[in-house]
């Protein structure tokens, strides 16, 4: 998390106005839900890391990375569409295995299906990704202030995602505390007791920080309802809009030639 | 002249502990000085200033702002919280936001400012404290001493009249002290206030103007440092003639220091 995060505000068009961004990555989401060819999916994937390293600067590899893991849960999970089984012989199927007295079979229809999720998902994956690799999650949720999102849902979560990190931070601290005082490596035992003295301490803390965060923010004049923001200055998205339309145009075009 | 704030036999008890951290607390703050505010660890500095805040209420005895007795109603307390910032002793605890500029604009918007203005001042607030070039960072990704120049950056953008500081230079490296005492000097040639907790006896020495000692939540001494250092019985009680002596070659042992 910390890692997506990093690359989310130190690419290139992390000050781009978000709008521009999630415009692409949604629009292309859609697409790829909505025409039916694998080659969509695929042409997805194609554009979303040509505009992640070209565009915004992301190391090739990071972005391979994300979606590679993403792929191995998406192949995974795809596997119940390829397969079916049976307990007679499928006489249309491509390739079939024999299992006990169960048939294991691969139709061509049932290929084409598998194959086709597996674009689609990767293709809306790597829009995501996209999405959130260049863009930091305030951005995101300034955004959603801008199109009038209940102002509630998006403090709450702001609140909860700087929270994230001091509770990441702090967990870090006294889980490094502990080690440097051995109560990681000493025995099975201890190793329990200091895993357990870390949660509670971790769950008195986080509300001890909640109270004196409680004092901060009336220190400074808040007296209950919405946090007030102030628009953030974004570079305006002038030529990127284009490159939406070059990405939306292609998906049209790949899906009506093939 | 009337004093910015006046302590008059406040007793503070945390709700469910028995021990009270404030007991008998009397003191006058003089306005317009530099305030050290020193003590042990626990001798209730960080009790005290939430107190000059309104954000805790005595049990007992009464808090006075400018010579008038502290009303605890929203509007009171509005009033109260412009004119006294209060920078926070953890800046994990003050910084609420991921986003820097987010954060330093949090107090000047809750003042109801336009926003051209609050624009202004969370820049000059930022410039003032070195910080121009995190201002699109998140906060998570800030060093200790980055943090506590962002929170007290918050806090100099509501342009207080009175300014608390709790211990803020603790977690700052020498250059970045430096900074923050031409912050506070140029704060305070404005004819403001500053408060500050501290456990560094130079400062007290050699920055402060007045001197307030705390012991087991009680006020043992107030005074310019040089009646501080003039006052052997002060120095005897609360152990600073001996630290002092200590730590301070320059100090001579009879307490009787010119200045
Ligand atoms: N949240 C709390 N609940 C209960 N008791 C508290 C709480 N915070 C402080 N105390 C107690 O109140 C007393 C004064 O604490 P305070 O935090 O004001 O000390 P301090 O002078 O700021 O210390 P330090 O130099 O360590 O910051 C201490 O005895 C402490 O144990
Ligand atoms: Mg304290």
């Amino acid at each position: 998390m910390r890692i997506i995060d990093r690359y989310a505000y130190q690419n290139r068009i992390s000050r781009l106005d978000p709008a521009c961004k999630t415009g692409i990555a949604f629009g292309a989401l859609l697409l790829c839900l909505l025409l039916n060819k694998p080659l969509v999916g695929l042409t997805t994937i194609a554009w979303m890391y040509f505009l992640a390293v070209f565009w915004a600067r992301l190391n090739w590899r990071v972005f391979g990375k994300v979606l590679l893991a993403e792929s191995a849960f998406l192949i995974l999970a795809s596997l119940g569409v390829f397969f079916s089984v049976s307990l007679k012989r499928d006489v249309g199927s491509l390739w079939d295995w024999r299992l006990a007295s169960f048939w294991i079979s691969v139709s061509r229809a049932s290929l084409q299906q598998g194959m086709l999720l597996i674009a689609r998902a990767a293709g809306a994956a790597s829009a995501m990704n996209f999405l959130t690799l260049t863009t930091p999650l305030m951005d995101l949720l300034e955004l959603s202030r801008r199109w009038r999102i209940p102002a509630i849902l998006v403090d709450l979560t702001a609140i909860i995602y700087r929270f994230v990190f001091v509770l990441l931070d702090r967990f870090n601290i006294m889980f490094m505390a502990q080690d440097s005082r051995l109560g990681y490596t000493a025995s099975y035992a201890r190793t329990m007791n200091s895993a357990g003295l870390l949660g509670s301490r971790l769950f008195i803390n986080a509300f001890q920080h909640s109270r004196r965060l409680q004092l901060a923010l009336e220190s400074r004049g808040y007296e209950g309802g919405d946090f007030r923001a102030l628009p953030s200055t974004y570079q305006p998205c002038r030529y990127q809009a284009w490159i939406g339309v070059a990405v939306f145009a292609s998906l049209f075009a790949v899906w009506g030639v093939t | 002249m009337i004093p910015v704030f006046e302590f008059k036999d406040v007793c503070f008890q945390y709700p469910g502990h028995d021990e009270f951290a404030l007991q008998g607390f009397n003191v006058k703050l003089p306005q317009g000085e530099k305030i050290a505010v020193v003590g042990r660890n626990g001798s209730g500095k960080s009790t005290f200033f939430l107190h000059c805040n309104g954000l805790y209420r005595p049990n007992s005895g009464g808090v006075f702002f400018k010579g008038e007795s502290l009303a605890y109603d929203r509007k009171a307390l509005r009033q109260l919280r412009q004119q006294v910032g209060l920078a926070f002793q953890n800046p994990d605890d003050q910084i609420f936001s991921a986003n820097v500029f987010q954060d330093i604009s949090f107090g000047p918007l809750n003042l109801d400012l336009d926003e051209d203005e609050v624009r202004h001042r969370v820049q000059s607030a930022a410039e003032a404290c070195g910080i121009t070039h995190l201002l699109q960072r998140p906060t998570h990704a800030l060093s200790g001493g980055e943090k506590a120049r962002v929170a007290l950056a918050g806090v100099l953008a509501m342009e207080p009249e009175v300014l608390i500081a709790d211990e803020p230079m603790t977690s700052l490296d020498p250059w970045a002290r430096l900074s923050i005492f031409e912050i506070f000097e140029r704060f305070h040639e404005q004819g403001k206030t500053i408060v500050m907790a501290t456990h560094s006896l130079s400062v007290v020495r050699y920055w402060s103007s007045y001197v307030i000692v705390l012991q087991a939540g009680r006020v043992t001494f107030s005074g310019t440092p040089k009646e501080l250092l003039n006052n052997p019985r002060v120095l005897e009680e609360t152990g600073l003639s001996k630290i002092w002596w200590k730590v301070d070659p320059a100090f001579p042992e009879n307490g009787a220091a010119d200045f």
